[in-house]
């Protein structure tokens, strides 16, 4: 045991306490950001910064909806920033305060659930998919090869509620933002005809046990997959044959937060192009910034996980936002699947 | 008596304040519905309760009950054994009863990894049996019901034997030998005199597992891998990731019914009070 | 069988039922020191005790749970003490009952109950949660533990020596205060020792009223503990069970004296 470091982690405990820099409350996805982001920005602005992770947009929105959670910025997926604007959740963006946000990716300028780029600033996007260890033979390569029974125990699911809805609706041939309580329902049966079959419902948590060898399929996102390809060579990803949702993780500054000024020069601090670069290199995750995408390696840049080519991304949809009654209706489901 | 008053005053406090008051407000939001996008608004409904009588929900229900049930069984099989030779030993009766104890006073939360630790696919059991050759695939020990089984035993265990103990502590050994005199084997007069003799510290044990393992809800999403879901689960899922408030006040409401009506069942008999 | 032969089951049933109990905690605490993060022994090593001390999201949990025990515990045994010897004197059904509700009450509830009145207080205050309100959940849940021990150790005492040194002239709280409180003091020592442990454990009251600021040991293992395993959580637990333990022996000790 080092006791130097011991001790230094006690000193910086006892400065924590009488800490006197700006503070500013981050939420984000986990392994959502390099080593380097949030002390680099600490040094330059001579803040503090509490950087807290979730794995999944619920567990976000659970502390976030009450309007009292303490953080100040969230990372939702671009589908939730619709429903958290109507609940008076976010603070509208001030442009003057972003001057990097030319850097976005043309596809992100304007983007469809966002046009004037009010609520959220694009960060990172990602498709779902499937990724598997390369021992299963015939490769996966439709969401309906996730119901086969030799995979018992050794699937796993996303544990969220669109993602894993979706999957289901899409095996059965429907919309992924489908509304009709019929095809709803059915997307409930097959995901319970399914669930025996599955060692849980994971998130990111899931891709150490692809890893070791545990898990051999997962429905996961591509940038998670990909973080595990590069710790296990003898994993792959596919994007199913019937289509898959793209999501867009975008910054957004809670309404809740004091520190709005502060926010936004952390929002324009991560629209740097190197700052990005910096990031996507650590996580291997796809960036919607165009700046940083100039700057990646070419074997990255061209990486069919993360930036699909055409043909894959043609088959491809940006989920919507779902009215309000069929909203609740998929969150009852989804308790009910998860009870089942 | 006034100092009595005034010394009873914080705990009065206490009571009204965070005991009282928080379970009226989840009676409250018991009654509401669900916001929009989460937590409790008008209009009043019953609804949430009605939800619970869904045989989805009431399986949840008896799926608690059951497993609450299994380890209380478990647990009364495994410690009274143990409860006897403590109370039959000539000397150490505290050291054999504080090693009873002691893995129960570290974190609860530390005794449900162990488990984990122990039961993964690369976990000991299975790197174990594998070395050996028994196997040539890991087990799928963990994630399912009999993880959770053990878990709530290995964690509730402590509880069933001070009881038990407690009781056959106290037993006549006179009325053990006379039994032996009439001819009865040893077996024989365990079942047929020291068992029922020792009824009340059954109960007591029973119930003070029963209850803890009824509203689980560490063991089972640890454990269980959050495919076990029982009451207490379905109440944290609620009201984190689902937002549905007034659906887990429901379900906490009917947790709390469950476990009112059990006590007082228990409490009916004469116990020792505990305040 | 006869019952030699009893004896000797028993005696080996006794050894199997201890090992049970105590060989997961020491498996975890040998594998702390294992190099590898695999359950095959590689070499010794204590290169997980040092991550644990330089991963500063454990340090601070650790500070916080630290501040949250010391807090609560201190706040809930002098209410309990109080609460405990106001019942001894009378005797209150409604606040005997709520006490035994309490205990009982499933965690999770206690939690989510807790979570709603600070929500609840929170739309007219805009406050936050955070350490205060884990410190009220842990008064609010340590309360009954406390008044069952000193309850118990007042009950050792008896009545007696109070009404004597009433007889002699003492007032109520002479009486009280110099007196029965001199002797109550090893179980206010073991009351406070328990409640320190039970604070310091708790994960799930604390998991539902804990802020932006407030994560405790508890939630940080937790959170380690839902990505998979690795052995910092077994450094972490070995650590956190010698602590309890030698907790534990010393209650002990003070409770027999």
């Amino acid at each position: 045991m080092n006791r130097r470091s011991f001790l230094a982690g006690l000193a910086g405990l006892a400065g924590c306490a009488r800490d006197k820099r700006p503070r500013l409350n981050v939420y984000n996805w986990s392994s959502y950001i390099a080593p380097e982001t949030i002390p680099s920005f600490e040094a330059e602005f001579g803040v503090r910064v509490r950087y807290g992770t979730y794995e999944s947009n619920e567990e976000m929105l659970a502390k976030v909806f009450t309007g009292n959670s303490g953080w100040d910025i969230a990372f939702p997926t671009h589908t939730r920033l619709q429903p958290m604007r109507e609940y008076g959740l976010l603070a509208p963006l001030n442009h003057e305060w972003l001057p990097h946000l030319a850097n976005l990716d043309t596809r992100f300028r304007a983007p469809v659930w966002d046009p004037e780029l009010r609520w959220g600033v694009p960060y990172m996007w990602n498709g779902t998919g499937i990724v598997y260890n390369r021992g299963v033979q015939p490769a996966p390569a439709r969401w309906s090869d996730l119901w086969d029974a030799r995979l018992k125990n050794r699937l796993t699911m996303l544990d969220d509620p669109e993602d894993m809805l979706g999957a289901c609706l899409k095996k059965l041939g429907y919309s992924f933002s489908a509304t009709d309580p019929r095809q709803l329902h059915a997307a409930e049966e097959a995901a319970i005809a399914q669930k025996p079959l599955l060692r849980a419902y994971l998130n990111a948590e899931v891709r150490d046990q692809l890893v070791s060898g545990d898990v051999l399929v997962a429905q996961l996102w591509s940038t998670t997959a990909q973080q595990a390809i590069d710790a296990a060579p003898n994993l792959a990803f596919a994007y199913p044959e019937e289509g898959f949702p793209f999501y867009c993780d975008c910054a957004v500054v809670l309404r809740e937060s004091g520190r709005v000024r502060l926010a936004h020069q952390f929002l324009d601090f991560l629209l740097r192009p190197k700052v990005s670069a910096q990031i996507v290199e650590a996580t291997k995750t796809a960036t919607a910034n165009g700046g940083a995408q100039d700057l990646l390696p070419e074997s990255v840049r061209t990486n069919p996980v993360l930036y699909p080519p055409a043909s894959t991304f043609d088959r491809g949809e940006w989920p919507k936002t779902l009215p309000a009654a069929t909203q609740r209706l998929r969150d009852r489901i989804w308790t009910e699947i998860k009870s089942a | 008596m006034k100092l009595r008053r005034w010394f009873l005053l914080p705990a009065w406090v206490w009571m009204s304040a965070l005991f009282l008051a928080p379970l009226a407000i989840v009676l409250d939001y018991s009654f509401l519905s669900r916001g929009p996008y989460g937590g409790a608004a008008q209009p009043w409904t019953v609804e949430s309760y009605q939800r619970l009588f869904d045989p989805l929900y009431l399986t949840i229900l008896l799926r608690s009950f059951a497993m609450a049930l299994a380890a209380t069984a478990a647990c009364l099989v495994l410690a009274f054994p143990a409860a006897l030779f403590i109370a039959r030993a000539p000397r150490h009766k505290n050291l054999y009863l504080q090693l009873v104890m002691l893995p129960f006073w570290t974190s609860f939360l530390v005794r449900t990894y162990a488990w984990m630790f122990l039961l993964r696919d690369t976990g000991l059991i299975n790197t174990a049996l594998q070395a050996i050759g028994i196997v040539h695939h890991p087990l799928p020990l963990l994630y399912n019901d009999g993880a959770v089984l053990l878990g709530l035993v290995y964690g509730y265990l402590p509880f069933m034997v001070l009881p038990i103990y407690a009781t056959l502590e106290r037993l006549d050994p006179a009325l053990v030998e006379a039994a032996a005199d009439l001819g009865a084997r040893p077996f024989t007069a365990l079942m047929r005199v020291i068992v029922p003799l020792s009824k009340a510290g059954i109960v007591a044990g029973s119930v003070l597992v029963f209850i803890p393992c009824l509203g689980a809800y560490l063991t089972p999403d640890l454990l269980g891998g959050g495919r076990t879901v029982l009451v207490g689960n379905l109440v944290q899922n609620q009201f984190t990731t689902a937002r549905d408030w007034p659906f887990g006040s429901a379900a906490s409401i009917v947790l709390m019914a469950l476990v009112f009506a059990l006590l007082w069942g228990s409490l009916r008999r004469d116990s020792e009070p505990l305040l | 069988m006869n019952r030699w032969v009893m004896k000797r089951w028993l005696a080996a049933y006794a050894v199997a039922f201890y090992v049970f109990l105590h060989v997961p905690l020491l498996i975890l605490a040998v594998f702390s020191f294992n190099s590898s993060r695999f359950t095959v022994w590689e070499h010794f090593s204590l290169n997980w005790y040092r991550a644990v001390f330089n991963d500063p999201q454990i340090l601070e949990g650790t500070w916080n749970s630290v501040v949250i025990a010391l807090w609560s515990t201190t706040v809930s045994t002098l209410v309990g003490t109080l609460c405990a010897y106001g019942l001894w004197k009378r005797a209150s059904r409604f606040l005997t009952g709520g006490l035994y509700l309490s205990l009982v009450t499933p965690e999770i509830v206690t939690g989510v109950s807790l979570l709603a009145l600070f929500q609840w207080a929170f739309r007219w205050l805009h406050w936050q949660l955070g350490i205060y309100t884990v410190v009220l959940a842990h008064i609010a849940f340590l309360l009954p533990y406390v008044v069952i021990v000193v309850s118990a150790r007042l009950r050792t005492i008896g009545p007696m020596l109070e009404e004597a040194a009433m007889d002699l002239g003492a007032n109520e709280l002479q009486a009280f205060w110099r007196v029965t409180l001199p002797l109550l003091i090893p179980g206010l020592i073991a009351a406070a020792l328990l409640a320190l442990t039970v604070s310091f454990d708790d994960y799930v009251i604390t998991s539902m009223v804990a802020g932006v600021d407030s994560e405790t040991l508890p939630m940080v293992i937790y959170a380690m503990a839902r990505r998979g395993a690795s052995p910092v959580i077994n450094a972490i637990s070995a650590l956190i069970t010698v602590l309890f333990g030698v907790l534990i022996v010393v209650s002990e000790r003070v409770r027999e004296s």
